[in-house]
């Protein structure tokens, strides 16, 4: 069964309000408004509904601005929105288009035009968008992998459910509690992006007629081979995942027994995958930060316990050995061969941009963007703890302390102004509760 | 091995001085001096008169140019694109413009160069040599490309702009301004499009430029003083803020 149509209107007018929240429920749609832009925001991130009905002007804002920051939101770029506007001029018309409008309506509208224009968009965004599926349930896997066949042609739907049926056990889209191991969908499908590396394996076929490409299949009879491979693969890399979960297990229980550092690693890999997040990374390259975040101090297990631990002043050749944890680190995860990707992140997370860091003094152009990541995470993180010879800092006062290394070369500039966007956001949602 | 781009003056012949001056209005005050601009001058994009403007302005590692730019005299290294709706990448078209834009206290002069997206980075690397005849600014910017130069900030825009048969005078109304920091990692990486953000600042207000060469006819100088009495002139470029908001600066603005 199709789940209900959700909208939220934004609109200040409360008549107006009224009348399309009453007609666009007649129709079977649940609806929410929101008097203000910022009220309207709030909404369409909580709600991430179907469409969102947007009126140009409001009290706080105007309407542009409101569709270009959902726009702007990877979380919700994908929405739909159609302005409904009395500001019928051309360039308002199309200014709004230009803003990543779906469409614009001037009032006084006709609210057959109304509906009729609301099921064109919402058709063209259903076609477009691929399934919505829920997380995977946490139930015990026996028998068969499933698998859902989303393509959007019935015939090739059905032809591809005919060629996976002796491999999988083919569930309907949106079948409730359910975990999916495979998801065929169309080559220019978008797939939802909680589904990520924990979610099924993901094989986009390419249109008929059209050949196999390194992203897309041919819908053949060499599909079932090629999506069972594909599933298999997935769970190795799962698999690995799980050896590396036990290898971050062992660095957590060497950080717990020091309350200086106790779940610092947990805090520095939680803040480089939102500042991943915030840059657009997939989900994949997210995961490897987490983990080489999690795991870039491992090499501190090979130094002596109280070197490590010390508080106090330590000699120059006792910094120099500290400065070895990052190479002992690589050398102990080097044989581990699934984690190479790793290594980078566990090796140069101490580097500067400017040649200043630390083992190899690398330069900017040999520093890769996961191992900035991870660089600015960790100093952030290690402001937020107080010293001996300073106390912890605000989250204001570590992100002007970092944009201090940034001016200087040290650090990389979009990466710290990612951080600095998540900071700010934190600040603004706990300044108003939400 | 070098390959040469020339500049293309059939577009932009900028290279002769002219005057600018930049100010930040109210969406009303400027809908205001746009309707004005509109009953003597043409509508330079009649058929996309909102289109999206995303520019890429590159810097060296040590902020040279941002640095020079917020004394008053820089040369701008830029990649400048157009779009119908707003794009989240840089780099993405087949047609691109690489803009050497030099400022001194009271003028600037522009040289607009063709490129597409995926010739970028092998500019970037010293691949590609500017012919740029007396204005000197292709020699400039190669000494840029030398100490490192690539991209840091990105505006994006929707400009609206009126001007004068031969581009003697030039209004731009810039609605919907958004600057955004770019991860840009190395100019060996031949890779583009790039992933544009995160976004650093929105400006709410309107930004209206005007630039001209030579003397400004009666009513172009009687909207100037108009704009001057109710709108703050001594604004910094989009380069500027961008920079002051990437580097923590922003509270010179």
């Amino acid at each position: 069964m199709q789940s209900e149509t959700s909208v939220v209107v934004v609109e200040d007018d409360p008549a107006s309000a009224d009348v399309l929240q009453r007609r666009l429920q007649a129709n079977g749609m649940s609806v929410s408004v929101g008097r203000t832009g910022g009220d309207g925001l709030a909404l369409i991130r909580e709600l991430h509904p179907d469409l969102v009905l947007l009126d140009v002007g409001l009290p706080d804002t105007d309407g542009y601005d409101v569709c270009l920051q959902v726009k702007s939101d990877s979380a919700t770029a994908d929405i739909p929105v159609i302005f409904l506007s009395a500001r019928g001029d051309v360039f308002d018309k199309v200014r709004g288009l230009s803003c990543g409008a779906s469409d614009y309506l001037t009032k006084p509208f006709h609210p057959a035009e109304l509906l009729a224009r609301v099921d064109a968009v919402l058709s063209q965004s259903r076609r477009v968008r691929g399934p919505r599926l829920s997380k995977p349930a946490e139930v015990a896997r026996i028998g068969r992998p499933t698998a859902i066949v989303a393509l959007a042609d019935a015939a090739r739907r059905e032809r591809a459910e005919q060629i996976l049926g002796p491999k999988f056990e083919i569930i309907p889209i949106g079948a409730e509690g359910r975990a999916v191991d495979l998801l065929v969908v169309d080559a220019d499908a978008s797939v939802a992006s909680q589904m990520g590396s924990e979610g099924p394996t993901v094989l986009r076929v390419a249109p008929a007629g059209a050949p196999a490409s390194p992203d897309t299949v041919v819908l053949n009879d060499e599909l079932a081979r090629i999506a069972d491979l594909a599933v298999r693969e997935h769970q190795l890399g799962r698999d690995v995942d799980a050896a590396a979960d036990a290898l971050i297990a062992l660095a957590m229980a060497f950080e717990s027994h020091d309350r200086a550092t106790a779940g610092h690693s947990e805090r520095v890999a939680g803040r480089a995958v939102a500042i991943a997040k915030a840059l657009g990374l997939d989900s994949q390259t997210c995961q490897n930060i987490r983990v080489g975040a999690l795991l870039r101090d491992i090499g501190n297990t090979k130094l002596p316990l109280g070197l490590v631990r010390s508080r106090g002043e330590i000699t120059a050749a006792e910094r120099k050995q500290i400065e070895q944890h990052p190479a002992l680190g690589q050398e102990l995860l080097a044989p581990f061969r699934p984690l190479a990707r790793l290594l980078p992140i566990v090796r140069s997370h101490h580097e500067h941009l400017d040649g200043s860091g630390y083992p190899d003094g690398l330069k900017a152009p040999q520093i890769p963007l996961e191992v900035r990541i991870v660089a600015v995470a960790d100093r952030y993180e290690a402001l937020r703890i107080a010293r001996p010879d300073r106390p912890a800092m605000s989250g204001d006062a570590a992100v002007q302390i970092l944009q201090q290394s940034v001016q200087r070369g040290e650090l990389d500039a979009a990466v710290v102004a990612a951080l600095a966007a998540g900071v700010r956001g934190h600040d603004r949602g706990e300044a108003t509760g939400s | 091995m070098t390959s040469e781009m020339q500049a293309d003056r059939s577009v932009q012949s900028e290279s002769v001085p002219r005057h600018e001056d930049r100010f930040i209005a109210s969406e009303e005050l400027a809908r205001l001096v746009m309707r004005t601009a509109g009953s003597h001058l043409q509508l330079a994009q009649d058929d996309r008169p909102y289109q999206w403007s995303t520019t890429a302005y590159c810097d060296t590692y040590d902020w040279g140019i941002y640095r020079a730019a917020e004394a008053g005299k820089a040369l701008r290294l830029r990649f400048r694109e157009y779009h119908r709706t707003r794009p989240d990448e840089a780099f993405t078209s087949a047609r691109l413009w690489l803009e050497l834009k030099e400022d001194t206290i009271d003028m600037s002069r522009k040289e607009r160069f063709e490129i597409s997206g995926d010739a970028v980075p092998a500019f970037l690397r010293g691949e590609t040599t500017l012919t740029d005849g007396a204005s000197g600014l292709g020699q400039k910017a190669a000494e840029l490309v030398r100490a490192g130069a690539r991209p840091v900030v990105v505006t994006q825009y929707n400009r609206l702009a009126y001007a004068a048969p031969g581009d003697r005078i030039r209004i731009t109304a810039d609605h919907n301004l958004i600057y955004l920091a770019v991860p840009w990692t190395t100019n060996a990486d031949d890779s583009v499009p790039i992933r544009i953000g995160p976004i650093l600042s929105r400006e709410t207000d309107v930004v209206i430029e005007m630039k001209w060469v030579g003397e400004l006819p009666n009513w172009a100088e009687e909207l100037h003083g108009y704009l001057r009495e109710r709108a703050p002139a001594d604004r910094p470029s989009k380069f500027v803020v961008a920079m002051r908001h990437l580097l923590g600066e922003a509270k010179k603005s």
